[in-house]
């Protein structure tokens, strides 16, 4: 079984054998699913670790101002 | 495990798109359908992975499997309907048609993504925290019954979606090794990605939970 690839251009990979419009927009799909599902929990847990300081520097100089 | 998954992505994309051989009677279109059965394929774990979570959550009332299961409802419902979309994409070409309401393996899919939608509505409508845990707990033992309908939708009721292809060892075959490799190779990077997704929105819900406790105060100073 050995393979090799497929097309000859680039403008015969960017055909698809004429399903250009169906094959890339399952690899877009595919790929803003894989993206949104990675960065964005990424980008929260950086916001919850900020949120999280900035709630326990408020404690704190509260806690300094009732001494 | 986000090193693994990068690698077995990055080989089953390249693969998939630059060297898999075009099918006698589907041409390039067979790259479509290494996404969708590797989507599809995850897709089935999610109501299992949440039934075992939710029986952990009734009998054990453990607080990390309810999390797990919290942040598997919503990423099973972006992967149901990846599985929808991609197949429907397929689906318009090769078969002539978006959507076939007659076909029980489209529209039991279509159910298990309102199905995990539902679990996740359920749990923001309910406002004790406990309730609406056991409530999706409940939800999730019976939606798999959904899943055993889905998988054997194909052989039940023959409309419009073919069932699952023999794996051959021959590439005479409509499913040769140079498709269910490629194939396997996404399937595990699906996989993968699944696991690396849960696990950073169950961690993102830990720190939220804990947040008063020394270690998450430790991670923040860090920062």
């Amino acid at each position: 079984m050995t393979q090799s690839i497929q097309f000859s251009s680039i403008s015969e990979f960017l055909d698809m054998g004429g399903y250009a419009f169906n094959v890339w927009a399952v690899y877009a799909v595919f790929l803003v699913f894989i993206f949104v599902n990675l960065v964005f929990p990424i980008v929260r847990r950086k916001k919850i670790l900020r949120e999280i300081k900035k709630q326990s520097v408020f404690e704190h100089t509260d806690t300094d101002s009732m001494d | 495990m986000i090193g693994a998954m990068s690698v077995f992505m990055v080989i089953g994309l390249i693969w998939a798109l630059l060297f898999l051989p075009p099918d006698y009677q589907q041409s390039f279109t067979t790259r479509i359908l290494v996404i969708h059965v590797a989507v599809a394929g995850t897709s089935l774990a999610f109501f299992p992975l949440m039934a075992v979570a939710g029986t952990i959550t009734l009998v054990w009332k453990m607080k990390l499997a309810d999390m797990v299961a919290k942040n598997a409802a919503a990423l099973g419902a972006w992967f149901s309907f990846v599985t929808l979309a991609t197949g429907s994409i397929w689906g318009s070409v090769m078969w002539g048609t978006w959507w076939e309401w007659t076909d029980a393996r489209l529209v039991s899919m279509l159910f298990q993504f309102f199905l995990l939608l539902s679990v996740v509505a359920l749990r923001s409508a309910i406002e004790d925290a406990d309730k609406a845990a056991k409530a999706c707990a409940l939800l999730s033992i019976v939606g798999c019954i959904n899943v055993v309908i889905i998988k054997y939708s194909v052989e039940w009721w023959n409309v419009l979606h073919q069932p699952a292809s023999p794996l051959s060892m021959s590439s005479d075959n409509a499913n040769g090794p140079e498709f269910w490799m490629a194939t396997g190779v996404m399937i595990i990077a699906v996989y993968l990605f699944f696991i690396v997704s849960l696990i950073l929105t169950t961690r993102n819900e830990i720190l939220q939970r804990e947040k008063r406790s020394q270690w998450v105060q430790d991670i923040v100073r860090a920062a």
